[in-house]
């Protein structure tokens, strides 16, 4: 009898094993491992950006945009790894003519606090942004709208309750891409104040979280909207955790104190990290850039011979590897590679690696004495602590060449800020990071002779082609135009790309989803990563 | 009687009288030496995004190209009334900086003090009371290397030893991100809310992490009260009384602890209170290593963004407490010792 007990014991043991393996998988984020339900996930952030404001008229930094991009959302957005816009609030949106824009919004949408989403909300979250001219924010985006502090009440129309028109001052095809920045996401007109930024703990959305806890400088929590009316996350609960040092994050990771780490460890970091146990280094494309700047009201810079030169000589691919470890990779474009309409125009004309003898050419053929003395000015903290190995190798590169004695400056940001727009810097270190994914962010704001850079570099003819693609809604023109102006701008020379820098996020053993997340858009989308027990 | 009660009132007055002057002087050098310095948050934030004449006109619309006089003339006029301003970058009240992350400082200091008496004491009374012996030498070399030793190279060292390589200890914050979300918050002291809520599994958590920043920078601290309490007790184990007792048959070991050990602690009092300032500054090393969350990694932050009424703010708040903190010490010395009197 006893034996028979056990028997019977056993099999219902073995049936309950077999029932268990046979079991589906709750949907979670993907993964290998047993997933457990998102209901039950629970992931950890970690950054070393700040929080400027959670309102998106009150900021224009990448920290503050990474969790409005997670709990708001635009009329448009740019999916995981593509590079166009794509309906968000909107159903559909389409130009009518090149200065006018008409969205038809989603039905049945409600923000967190349960107030419905309509057009209203989209003309008010507009004229409020561009009315309240934060200091901090970034109304200049929606200038084709109206400039900063003069909203004209005619460029943005409520046709109906889902219907918005949008009417430009001038043609303008990056608008479609403006609309998936934060400066244009909508916010509810029933809670939020228009003349007053809204509290950063009493943040209100559409998107696929909402704020359950705000920790000023300390942490984020993040909730899954149950309501959200795209696809679900594939958490319940996001923690972003904010650290001041890279050190410390890198540490966290290491020590499984947060789930994801991202942004921004150093290149050594980075290289610790991937022999590490426990974590996995993921690398994306980037459109982070680095270039050197020439004033051309100062000389030597101000001759052509000279500025080309120097891209001749410069060592791209030594500083890639030797002061960044190859987490960045060698610019021949103000546009970056991940961009629509790149091409590789300083490649094609001055080469890839460094030709002395070309540039020896091009300075006798000019009858420019060498070597020639050249002064470079670069900023010690704000573009990364590697700013001064960076540069220590440009000047190796140049000298190298027998061509050029370099002098090398260098001043804090406070300083260097205002000096490299107010003609006190001949030759000069800057940095780009973009506002919206699209091949005019990088050329009208450089090339335009109204550029920010004030360098005194005008050439109508760019003029005219940066304001021909502007007013183009053909994307194959578009990117036509780009080359011209990419080829033009080579051969003028007045700014030398540098290098762009890839994306890296640290993930732990288990989370799975964040590859997808890392590309140029550089927003970090919480909703596609999971974790398995 | 009355004498002394009037001079002891004198002391006082002028005391608190004298208090005025300083905060004004730390009110006014604050100021200056953020205006004096280049930069300003909206620069330091966009500039390399927008054209000069975008940043001057944002500037002037923030009123930061105002002449100094009009500012620094609002600027007390606002201290006054305790109004320590709404920072530039981030629209957050001085007050509620000084409210979240100034328990946070708070909570850091006070096991960090409690440590440092903690170490100072018993170190340095074996020291004083086995002198020249090698226990007095470990005591003293242990001192001065606490002392000396950069907080944040301690704190490093903490890291590497007890959460990278043993994995002893979580390397930053107050708590693990998931406590600190669910520990109801009535104090913002963690460890005090933990046992309001009688959440001991936060508790644990609340002090795994406290562990390594409170016990640097108490170690730090008790490098200075080593060497003081030590000294003491070598000066009280000569004085007559100490004699007395041994000449009266008592055992030396209540005449060292019953005796000589509770004068030579008198003196501890007033350091304790002299050394805020050092564990003010002390902890703003120390939150920037272990990534906690006090008054200091947000002076940091602040200073770094150009965020002069952030700094200025939080300078003046941690100023004034050095300020109140010596003037309590020094009415209480003159309470306590009939000789301090102008």
């Amino acid at each position: 009898m006893r034996k028979t007990w056990w028997r019977h014991v056993g099999v219902v043991a073995v049936l309950a094993l077999v029932a268990a393996a046979c079991g589906g998988d709750e949907e979670g984020g993907g993964g290998d491992g047993e997933q457990p339900a998102p209901a039950d996930v629970t992931i950890i952030h970690g950054t070393t950006d700040s929080i400027v404001s959670l309102d998106p008229a009150g900021s224009y930094d990448l920290g503050s945009w990474q969790i409005i991009n997670n709990v708001m959302e635009g009329l448009l957005t740019i999916p995981a790894g593509g590079n166009q816009p794509e309906p968000a609030l909107a159903e559909s949106c389409d130009f009518d003519d090149p200065q006018t824009y008409t969205c038809t919004l989603k039905q049945d949408v409600t923000f967190h606090d349960g107030s419905p989403f309509t057009a209203e909300d989209v003309v008010f979250s507009l004229e409020r942004n561009i009315n309240l001219d934060d200091p901090n924010g970034a109304c200049s985006l929606l200038g084709s709208l109206a400039p900063c502090a003069e909203w004209d009440a005619a460029s943005v129309e409520a046709v109906d309750d889902s219907t918005v028109t949008f009417h430009l001052a001038a043609p303008d095809a990056t608008w479609p891409f403006i609309l998936t920045t934060p400066a244009a996401y909508i916010v509810p007109s029933e809670t939020y104040p228009a003349d007053a930024l809204q509290p950063d703990d009493q943040m209100v959305g559409t998107g696929p979280y909402s704020m359950a806890e705000f920790r000023a400088g300390e942490q984020i929590v993040l909730e899954a909207n149950p309501d959200f009316h795209g696809e679900a996350p594939a958490n319940e609960r996001v923690i972003v955790t904010y650290f001041d040092r890279s050190s410390a994050l890198k540490l966290a990771i290491e020590q499984g104190e947060v789930d994801v780490a991202w942004r921004t460890m150093t290149p050594t970091d980075i290289s610790d990290l991937e022999g590490a146990e426990g974590v996995e280094v993921l690398t994306g494309p980037g459109a982070e850039i680095r270039y050197l700047v020439f004033n051309l009201d100062f000389e030597p810079g101000s001759e052509l011979a000279v500025r080309q030169a120097v891209a001749q000589t410069i060592d791209r691919q030594a500083i890639a590897e030797n002061v960044y470890n190859g987490t960045v990779e060698p610019l021949y474009s103000m546009v970056p590679t991940t961009y629509a309409g790149h091409t590789d125009a300083f490649a094609e004309m001055y080469g890839e690696t460094p030709d002395p003898e070309a540039a020896t050419q091009t300075l006798a053929d000019a009858g420019i004495e060498t070597p020639v003395e050249l002064e470079i000015w670069w900023t010690p903290t704000h573009y990364g602590d590697l700013s001064a190995d960076e540069y220590a190798e440009i000047k190796r590169s140049l000298e190298d060449s027998g061509l050029f004695s370099v002098t090398l400056e260098s001043t804090e940001w406070d300083q260097y800020s205002e000096a490299a727009f107010t003609d006190q810097y001949p030759v000069y270190q800057l940095g780009w990071f973009p506002d919206y994914l699209d091949a005019d962010n990088y050329v009208t704001s450089f090339y335009s002779s109204e550029s920010f850079l004030n360098v005194h570099y005008e050439n109508k003819e760019v003029d005219d082609l940066l304001a021909q693609q502007k007013a183009s809604t053909d994307q194959a023109e578009r990117e036509q135009i780009f080359e011209q102006i990419q080829q033009i701008a080579a051969e003028d020379v007045p700014i030398i790309p540098v290098w762009q820098g890839s994306q890296v996020a640290v993930i732990r053993d288990g989370v799975s989803g964040a590859e997808e997340t890392l590309d140029a858009a550089y927003i970090f989308r919480y909703w596609l990563v999971g974790k398995s027990a | 009687m009355s004498r002394p009660t009037t001079a002891l009132r004198t002391y006082l007055i002028t005391r608190v009288l004298l208090a005025v002057p300083m905060v004004l002087i730390l009110l006014t050098v604050v100021f200056l030496l953020m205006r004096v310095a280049p930069g300003d948050p909206i620069s330091a934030a966009l500039g390399g995004r927008l054209s000069q004449e975008e940043i001057d006109r944002r500037r002037h619309e923030a009123g930061f190209d105002r002449p100094v006089i009009i500012q620094y003339a609002e600027y007390l006029g606002n201290a006054a009334r305790f109004d320590f301003g709404t920072t530039l970058i981030d629209n957050r009240t001085v007050t509620s900086i000084i409210a979240q992350n100034g328990a946070a400082t708070l909570e850091l200091t006070f096991f960090a003090l409690l440590i440092a008496v903690a170490v100072g004491v018993s170190v340095g009374l074996v020291s004083g009371r086995f002198r020249d012996t090698p226990a007095d030498l470990a005591g003293r070399l242990f001192g001065i290397v606490a002392y000396a030793a950069p907080v944040f190279f301690l704190g490093f060292l903490a890291q590497l030893v007890f959460g990278k390589w043993l994995g002893w200890l979580p390397t930053s914050g107050r708590a693990s991100p998931i406590v600190s979300y669910e520990l109801e918050s009535r104090t913002n002291l963690f460890v005090v809310d933990s046992i309001i809520s009688a959440d001991w599994d936060s508790l644990i958590d609340v002090l795994e992490h406290l562990v390594m920043p409170a016990t640097v920078l108490g170690l730090v601290i008790g490098g200075v009260f080593i060497r003081l309490i030590r000294v003491n007790v070598l000066q009280t184990m000569k004085g007559d009384y100490v004699e007395a007792a041994r000449s009266r048959g008592l055992p030396e070991r209540s005449v060292v602890w019953k005796h000589a050990f509770k004068n030579a602690l008198v003196p501890v009092i007033t350091v304790m209170g002299l050394q805020v300032a050092l564990l003010v500054s002390g902890a703003v090393l120390t939150e920037q290593t272990f990534n906690w969350p006090g008054i200091g990694s947000e002076l940091v932050r602040y200073l770094n963004n150009r965020d002069y009424i952030a700094v200025q703010g939080i300078i003046t708040f941690a100023g004034l407490v050095v300020v109140v903190v010596s003037l309590l010490i020094d009415i209480l010395n003159a309470w306590v010792d009939p000789r301090v009197r102008y």
